[in-house]
């Protein structure tokens, strides 16, 4: 390969193992300056681990990086003192000092001219906690560009960000290439990659599995790689005589910037409904409101009844939600998958019987996700804790999706889990539309509601921005609402 | 704790135990010896150990079942003293024959403990209180209040003690082997342990408790109610250590005294702990520091061990065990 520009980065054999886990197996990996570099992989595929050992956050145990300056990370999860405005962020470590006192003016002017340099607009006196997450990133970034460095890495940068926002982003790393950078981003969009990056590295159990320039490979062939194989496809929708399910009224719940302020909309029977937004606009009080564990205002109907009570008793009524966070709010870890698969649904036959569970019947029920949802462990006596997370998060669908389900309320049930389970997640939140239930998904991957929704509401700042029909969904249109467009 | 650190854990009390022998100028290995002699020499020591096991296995399993809920009751010692209490009061206050007195007189017991118990439930349900804080300063609260009942109120007449009247011998539990003070109640402690392992692994009553213990927000998505689960484990947790204060009272003291528990209540804390708060493991567990707590005399008298270091290395199990559970109540278990 023809380096004009020269090599910012380069690391050779690198391995990171904890405990017994390999995490990163061996990688080679160069970064050229100018140069935007895509990694991508599964989760579990080591990007992070090999993310961080290039930026010197971790100490690999065989190999070594040779960079030829400092190499800047930005987290996932941003690593910022919400409290303190966004030029004591940047300079955090590394404050001017005049004297013993810290050179207030010298540092604002800094950050602002570190800014203006780079075209990141953001005010230097705001105070990070009050800044949308678009912004934040950029703080982040800044605080990064501030040292300097000669490679910048970011870990799934986009993740958190509106369409627009992501041009943008990609704007400002590409001057940033255009200066001599390395730029290598973590990505699992793969759209993404093929507009953005020259190269691309896909890792998959910890070793390098391809390596291409991007106008020299395709989509398909990186989806392949990342899998290891063909990617399933989704199940085929079919026509359902719609009937109205369920339906909210001025649903009010949550309070302060994540807060749902209001919002009215159907789900039918037979219909799956996305929701589309940047996160942290109101999907969590949203579906915590459906599921009745938070207080709310306005009103809810399912089949003209009203939804009210406990959540046990909207499980009762058939209202199923996959949840947020699998493994709190969902799963018992040190329980067996047999165990789990009765939790909301052991205070009623089948899975009660008199005073104590019916344990054929929990075995049964678990056996049936077991192989319906291709849940790969041990056997049902498996602890869940002991799963992957796309499994434990099959468990979670099934258990969902198992005693037909009049509503089902999905959040995020994609997040993280490897692209074939999240196919197999898709199509059966689709056979589920089929058999008639009113299916509302939240997901923060609009791709994903392109592929899997009959209908898109767009959730911004707590309130429905606009609807979309399948026929009408209009890509551009939609990112533009999900950045607050009016 | 895993079985592995269980072993380690007990291995370096038992070194420690040794050091604190030699350290009062004995001989450890003499002092180990005497130990399980005085424990285990005969059918007198054995039956005072088993009295000893069943003493430390109600509370035991009182703690246990509050833990398996997600919820630390370290106020055991203080729903044993009101159980046996109102054990004691009712019994002395009955004259029935023994088959109603002695039903009577348990459940006081139950009763009295589950009282105490469910006023800290009662705080966590309504107010989110720490368990922690109220049972512990409960504890307190109970040996002041039953020191004043029966040195004041409730004072027998005849008695030189800080303790109520005698039970009516008809009110005695029934002794298992003559001339011991080994009663029935050791097989109600194996009976509820065998029917707290059955509760907890089958029923749907159990199920709830310990999805409520383990992953609290899970288990509230799933129609638990947390606050009733926190009121109802703390309140039964109680019943359990009452009951046991109960036995005490009805079949070693025949009457209520304010020495009725030398810390069960809080050794109770170390041995479900070291049970893994597994019923079954805790009566192996409840067992092995009744060895402790009944050989600790003789180790005195034969090997020159003064008893309190039985007492100390009780307390630094009952430290080291407790400590991380104190500052991560919810941490998995076993």
């Amino acid at each position: 390969m023809v380096e004009t520009a020269g090599a910012a980065l380069e690391a050779i054999g690198i391995v990171k193992r904890f405990g017994t886990l390999v995490a990163v197996d061996g990688v080679d990996l160069e970064l050229a300056r100018g140069e935007i570099h895509a990694l991508c992989g599964e989760n579990g595929a080591g990007k992070s681990t090999l993310a961080r050992i290039l930026a010197g956050a971790l100490a690999p145990s065989a190999g070594r990086v040779a960079s030829d300056g400092p190499v800047g990370l930005v987290h996932q999860h941003f690593e910022l003192v919400d409290r303190l405005r966004v030029w004591e962020n940047v300079v955090l470590g590394r404050e001017p000092r005049r004297g013993l006192r810290l050179d207030a003016a010298a540092a604002r002017e800094r950050v602002r001219s570190l800014a203006r340099e780079y075209a990141l607009d953001v005010d230097p006196d705001a105070v990070v906690e009050s800044l949308p997450v678009g912004i934040a990133q950029r703080v982040e970034i800044l605080r990064e560009l501030a040292r300097e460095p000669s490679t910048l890495v970011l870990d799934e940068p986009t993740a958190v960000l509106a369409p627009r926002e992501i041009d943008a982003l990609f704007a400002t790393l590409r001057s940033l290439a255009a200066r001599g950078a390395a730029i290598m981003v973590i990505t699992h969009k793969l759209q993404e990659v093929i507009s953005h990056a020259n190269r691309v590295t896909v890792m998959r159990g910890g070793r390098v599995v391809l390596r291409a320039a991007t106008a020299e490979t395709s989509l398909d062939a990186i989806a392949r790689a990342m899998v290891g194989g063909d990617v399933p496809a989704l199940a085929t929708r079919r026509a359902v005589t719609p009937h109205a399910a369920f339906a909210a009224r001025d649903l009010r719940a949550g309070d302060g910037a994540h807060a749902l302020r209001g919002a009215s909309f159907e789900v039918r029977g037979g219909e799956i409904v996305g929701i589309a937004g940047v996160e942290g606009n109101g999907q969590s009080a949203l579906c915590d409101a459906i599921a009745g564990v938070v207080p709310y205002a306005g009103e809810m109907t399912l089949d003209g009844e009203p939804l009210r009570g406990n959540p046990g008793a909207r499980t009762a009524a058939g209202v199923r939600t996959i949840p947020q966070d699998r493994q709190r709010e969902a799963l018992v870890l040190p329980w067996s998958i047999a165990r789990n698969v009765a939790l909301g649904d052991h205070t009623r036959p089948p899975l009660r019987r008199g005073w104590s569970l019916d344990r054929q019947a929990c075995d049964a029920l678990a056996t049936e996700i077991v192989r319906r949802f291709d849940v790969r462990a041990a056997s049902i006596r498996t602890s869940v804790a002991a799963l992957s997370g796309g499994n434990q998060q099959k468990v979670v669908v099934g258990r969902a999706l198992a005693h037909e389900p009049r509503v089902v309320i999905a959040y995020q049930p994609t997040r993280g889990i490897d692209v074939g389970a999240a196919s197999l997640v898709q199509s059966r939140l689709i056979e589920a539309r089929n058999a008639g239930a009113a299916v509302l998904l939240v997901s923060f991957e609009l791709d994903e509601l392109l592929a899997v929704a009959d209908r898109i509401l767009v959730l911004y700042r707590g309130a429905i921005a606009g609807e979309f029909v399948r026929e009408g969904f209009d890509r551009a249109r939609i990112g533009a609402l999900m950045a607050g467009a009016a | 704790m895993s079985r592995r650190n269980a072993a380690i854990f007990a291995a370096v009390l038992l070194a420690i135990a040794a050091g604190a022998m030699a350290l009062a100028g004995a001989n450890p290995l003499a002092g180990f010896a005497a130990l399980l002699r005085g424990a285990l020499g005969g059918e007198r020591q054995l039956s005072e150990t088993l009295v000893q096991t069943t003493a430390l296995l109600f509370p035991s399993l009182a703690v246990a079942f509050a833990f398996r809920a997600g919820l630390f009751n370290i106020g055991a010692e203080g729903q044993l003293i009101v159980g046996g209490l109102f054990a004691g009061l009712a019994g002395a206050a009955l004259v029935a024959p023994g088959w109603i007195a002695i039903p009577v007189i348990l459940l006081a017991g139950a009763a009295g403990g589950a009282i105490w118990g469910g006023i800290a439930g009662a705080l966590r349900a309504r107010f989110g209180g720490n368990e922690v804080i109220a049972t512990l300063m409960l504890n307190i609260v109970a040996a002041l209040l039953a020191n004043y009942l029966v040195v004041g109120p409730f004072h027998a007449p005849a008695a030189t003690g800080p303790e109520t009247a005698e039970l009516p011998v008809s009110s005695w539990l029934p002794v298992l082997i003559p001339g011991t003070r080994l009663t029935i109640s050791l097989l109600l402690a194996l009976a509820l342990a065998g029917a707290l392992s059955f509760m907890f692994a089958r029923t749907v009553f159990g199920y709830a408790l310990q999805a409520a213990g383990e992953a609290p927000q899970a288990a509230a998505r799933a129609g638990i109610d947390l606050r009733r689960t926190a009121l109802v484990a703390l309140t039964l947790s109680g019943a359990i250590a009452g009951f046991g204060g109960a036995t005490l009272v009805a079949g070693v003291l025949h009457r209520f005294n304010v020495a009725l528990s030398p810390g069960y209540g809080f050794i109770a804390i170390a041995v479900a702990l070291v049970g893994g708060l597994d019923p079954l493991w805790i009566v192996l567990a409840a067992f092995a520091f009744g060895i402790l707590q009944s050989g600790s005399l003789t180790m005195q008298a034969l090997a020159h061990v003064p008893k309190d270091v039985v007492g100390f290395v009780e307390g630094l199990a009952i430290l080291g065990l407790s400590a991380r559970r104190i500052a991560n109540p919810r941490e998995e278990s076993a």
